[in-house]
């Protein structure tokens, strides 16, 4: 029996997945080792990924091979943002902090604009369905139980109550879907056993019976 | 100890509800909610002469949800004969994991790499590289993954700006839709659909509601959607049997929890 590569993928993966759910029996070293694999793996890759799919195409290239050289500055002053680790230099950090601070200072503006203000828009609804005398119950009551400015007196008590109940009501549709996400990786792997490893585990038991008896 | 014990109980009833209905499948009917629906009826409408774009945001972690919702938006773009470029922001491996998936099922509709579809690759930048990719998208990709430069790749002949794109679909874990919102819809009102995870859903619905998402895919539950709207039943359809008898397991679970813990009160209360 010569193993083939997708047959050597599927047993790496099985060992790979057993090892990282065997933390639910208990903390082990062989969970921390494949968790650690999977760090540095991950880590690896996407650096490897950054430079030839990032910074050789989209600056590398045009830098030094398309003669659009003033992309050096890009360099230059990403950079700066090293110098930090110079008790020396580090004020020159601040440069490229300051350019990263202000782009992003001015993208937030337009974000904050283009973003918010329709949800604000859209939280204005005709009062014609229970959805929508739902919609403005559960804004102004949770709007009111973040309200500190003022002590809760008996009105605004009851309304942040209500508040603070519709916010668990919230937090328990986010738990329930939490459940459900974890579920579907769960069933991904359970499904990769059955379908993909389970074939593999058959072969090879076949293939030790034949040689072995 | 007895935690533990309690724990591993739980992790084994869990385990046994998914794989019992893996290996004995079990039919379950499919309801297909609105924010699905509505990311359907979108795609379905999209012009052939625009570009799709999928940004693919996602890795292994979450390809239990992900892979199966790309697979589904694929498909139905493949069987549309819609021009699709694929790309990621968050995560290196989503563009090639995707990659791998568009390559499998392309050919299924007679789709070419180059004529059909394109992949872009890994682009880092956030919000920056996305408002540059709305005034210049040769400009902010340059290149795919093998190196061709766009403007020599068929399916991207007169693909200049965010105007030549018909819809965004951003398929994640992560919360990366509101740059797209912010940025492309917010400005130049392109159409954005989102397949998420199931953790992420509820901070999506606002956007659902003010339209600045076209729709919605939500987890595993959203692929299985998906695919019954297209007619092809997959790993989706085939995943809701196993995850509708772990929640039944989980509810069981909750409720038991309750009962012993409300007895046990009962108990140390009286005197």
């Amino acid at each position: 029996m010569t193993p083939t590569h997708d047959a050597i993928g599927i047993w790496l993966a099985a060992v790979c997945t057993i090892a990282i759910y065997s933390i639910l029996y208990r903390e082990n070293v062989l969970f921390r080792l494949f968790e650690h694999i999977l760090i540095g793996l991950a880590t690896g890759y996407g650096a490897y990924i950054v430079v030839t799919q990032v910074l050789h195409p989209l600056w590398y290239t045009p830098t030094f091979e398309e003669g659009r050289w003033y992309d050096i500055f890009a360099l230059l002053t990403g950079a700066l943002f090293y110098t930090i680790f110079s008790r020396r230099l580090a004020w020159m950090s601040r440069f490229a902090m300051g350019v990263l601070m202000g782009l992003g200072a001015g993208l937030g503006i337009v974000g904050f604009i283009t973003e918010l203000a329709p949800q604000l828009q859209a939280s204005f609804k005709p009062l014609n369905t229970i959805n929508n005398v739902m919609v403005l119950v559960t804004v102004l009551t949770v709007m009111s139980y973040f309200f500190f400015s003022r002590e809760h007196g008996r009105g605004l008590a009851a309304s942040s109550r209500l508040g603070r109940w519709l916010l668990m009501v919230g937090f328990g549709a986010i738990f329930g879907n939490t459940v459900m996400a974890r579920m579907s990786l769960f069933i991904d792997r359970a499904n990769f056993f059955i379908n993909d490893w389970a074939p593999q585990v058959k072969h090879l038991a076949l293939w030790l019976w034949a040689h072995l008896t | 100890m007895g935690d533990y014990r309690t724990r591993r109980l739980i992790w084994v009833l869990l385990a046994a509800a998914v794989m019992g209905v893996l290996i004995y499948p079990v039919r379950m009917r499919m309801l297909v909610s609105p924010p699905a629906y509505q990311l359907y009826r979108a795609v379905e409408a999209l012009p052939k002469n625009k570009l799709l774009i999928v940004s693919c945001s996602w890795e292994a972690g979450t390809k239990g949800e992900n892979a199966p919702q790309t697979e589904a938006i694929l498909r139905h773009a493949f069987q549309r004969g819609l021009p699709v470029a694929i790309f990621g922001l968050n995560y290196a491996a989503g563009p090639m994991l995707a990659g791998d998936i568009a390559a499998q099922v392309a050919p299924e509709y007679g789709r070419k790499y180059g004529r059909d579809w394109v992949n872009w690759g890994y682009r880092t930048g956030g919000s920056q590289m996305v408002a540059g990719l709305a005034r210049d998208i040769p400009g902010t990709i340059r290149q795919d993954v093998n190196k061709t430069p766009v403007d020599k790749i068929p399916v991207m002949r007169g693909v200049n700006n965010i105007k030549d794109v018909s819809m965004i679909i951003e398929i994640t874990p992560s919360l990366t839709v509101p740059i797209f919102i912010r940025y492309l819809y917010g400005v130049y009102r392109t159409p954005i659909g989102y397949a998420c995870t199931g953790v992420m859903a509820p901070e999506a619905f606002p956007y659902l509601d003010s339209g600045q998402l076209v729709g919605m895919l939500k987890g595993l539950t959203g692929a299985a959607e998906y695919e019954t709207l297209i007619g092809h039943p997959a790993k989706g359809m085939a995943g809701m049997g196993p995850q509708s008898f772990a929640h039944l397991v989980v509810i069981a679970i909750i409720l038991l929890g309750n009962i012993l813990y409300l007895r046990e009160r009962a108990r140390s209360r009286r005197p």
